[in-house]
């Protein structure tokens, strides 16, 4: 279902980025709407990742604008960090902390960044884990921990910020088959409270679930674009249907 | 003979990068048995050969090991003063050479190639007397600076290789949630990084306490510095420096086995 009527969160003009020869991205452009749920899609390689990495400027674009709840990043003048602090991101690798606990993991960039107490912060990262599902580990470390836990631990630390967007960059592909699910559970109930969502997936049935708009991408560009309906009934585009057979 | 504990090595653990550098002691670890007994076959060697020598010939050997201590304590305040500078000058040095700033990194880097490139000795000459000219510096100080100049370039490439090891998920992490670059070095990749670095560090920490017997030519009255005194004196050169040595040997294989104890601390207590 488009969500016209929301203001925009994340505007992308004319974007492009190169590593060496290859263009990652190739003139992108793209509206994503407050509360948007926005799954992107497409063969290894076909700039989705560098997609998601720019929007919170990983990934340093070439040529183009991004402005993200209207702070235009694209401008050097512009505190990358103050706009980081309103997304938070999930990685394919979890990167947790493995020096702290699960529980200092969740509290360190609200200490730090948002400079709130170790009281408060406590409080805040115990409802995450709590919501996340692993509220027993609190007092662990990362290594005890299995990949699923591992993540949803990177999750509720990226939530502790009270970010507006959450961005995910394939955040089941590092998992074992039987933990999929339990991070996308955790992703569900996640989209159902109304934050703004971007994800880097293959996992179909999540964008059919969730997605309001899907993407797919390959050499950089976007090719086609539509409700999870009309992706899995009947896509336009040759690529696509391609890329569809091919996981589906 | 030799019971080898690895109760706590049998977890699987991550191969962690190992930097090869350093030209001390090896310190002794529980999986090198070769090397573990060799370090206890010296130690106690040298512990045995010291108490016989004083004991069936004290005259001049006791006479030696009384006049040494002096010695023995100016060594470990030039070691652990210039140890503590190396350091800071190593952590300022390793981070400027990752720096991404072309001017920052320019001067680590040439400060690391320049002092990597001239000899100790050379060095401490040159600080204590161009140093000499400017301001009235005492030997121990400059001796402490010459060697801490000297061994910050050894550190910063400890230190660089270190923050290296740390994977570039981790920076990505910290920055994504709004740290600023030197509040993730601070609070992430340097706490983790400290792992990798804690045995190149006490390898050079040896290697500098060796070292350190070269200051003895400022004027500065180490182990080496007393031990001449006293053959100038006594003419007894060749008992004189036997006992030097062992004084030396001794405390670097204490030392080593010091660091090689600190070091299953510190990997017992964080993962």
């Amino acid at each position: 279902m488009p969500t016209d009527n929301n203001s925009v969160m994340v505007e992308m003009r004319e974007v492009y980025k190169y590593f060496g020869q290859l263009k990652a991205l190739d003139n992108v452009s793209l509206d994503i709407h407050d509360g948007e749920k926005l799954v992107l899609i497409g063969p290894s390689g076909s700039g989705k990742s560098t997609l998601l990495r720019s929007i919170n400027q990983l990934e340093q674009i070439d040529h183009g604008r991004i402005v993200v709840d209207g702070i235009d990043i694209s401008d050097p003048d512009t505190d990358i960090n103050k706009v980081r602090e309103e997304i938070g991101m999930v990685f394919q690798s979890f990167n947790v902390f493995p020096h702290k606990t699960v529980l200092d993991n969740v509290n360190l960039a609200q200490i730090v960044v948002r400079k709130r107490s170790k009281k408060e912060a406590s409080e805040i990262s115990r409802e995450l884990l709590n919501k996340v599902g692993i509220i027993e580990k609190v007092d662990e470390y990362p290594d005890k921990l299995s990949g699923g836990q591992q993540q949803r631990v990177a999750i509720a630390r990226a939530l502790a910020m009270k970010p507006k967007i959450m961005l995910f960059d394939e955040p089941t592909s590092a998992l074992d088959p039987e933990m999929i699910g339990e991070v996308l559970d955790v992703m569900i109930k996640l989209a159902k409270e109304g934050i703004t969502m971007i994800v880097v997936t293959h996992e179909m049935g999540f964008a059919r679930e969730v997605a309001d708009r899907v993407i797919f991408m390959d050499y950089g560009a976007i090719i086609e674009e539509g409700t999870p309906e009309h992706f899995f009934k009947n896509p336009t585009q040759e690529r696509t249907k391609l890329f569809l057979n091919q996981i589906l | 003979m030799v019971e080898i504990k690895d109760k706590k090595k049998e977890k699987k653990e991550t191969p962690r990068p190992v930097i090869a550098v350093g030209d001390g002691a090896a310190i002794p670890t529980k999986e090198d048995v070769g090397l573990f007994t060799a370090w206890r076959v010296s130690f106690v060697g040298a512990i045995a050969t010291v108490a016989c020598l004083v004991i069936f010939s004290p005259d001049p050997y006791w006479r030696i090991l009384k006049f040494l201590p002096d010695g023995i304590l100016v060594t470990f305040q030039v070691t652990v003063a210039a140890i503590i500078l190396a350091l800071i000058i190593g952590l300022f040095t390793g981070l400027g050479r990752i720096s991404k700033n072309k001017i920052i990194n320019g001067i680590a880097s040439l400060y690391v190639e320049i002092v990597r490139g001239i000899p100790l000795l050379v060095q401490l000459f040159y600080i204590y007397f161009a140093l000499g000219r400017i301001v009235n510096v005492p030997a121990m100080a400059s001796a402490i600076i010459a060697m801490a100049v000297c061994y910050g370039a050894y550190m910063g490439e400890i230190f660089r290789a270190g923050i290296e090891s740390v994977s570039s998920g981790q920076m990505e992490a910290a920055r994504s949630l709004g740290m600023t670059s030197s509040q993730a070095m601070r609070h992430v990749i340097l706490p983790q990084a400290i792992k990798t670095i804690l045995p190149p560090i006490g390898n050079e920490f040896v290697a500098l306490l060796k070292d350190s017997s070269l200051v003895s030519i400022l004027a500065v009255s180490d182990l080496l510095r007393r031990g001449r005194e006293f053959a100038a004196e006594s003419f007894n050169y060749f008992e004189t420096y036997t006992m030097v040595a062992l004084v030396y040997l001794i405390i670097t294989l204490f030392l080593s086995k010091l660091i090689s104890i600190m070091e299953d601390r510190v990997g017992a207590n964080r993962q």
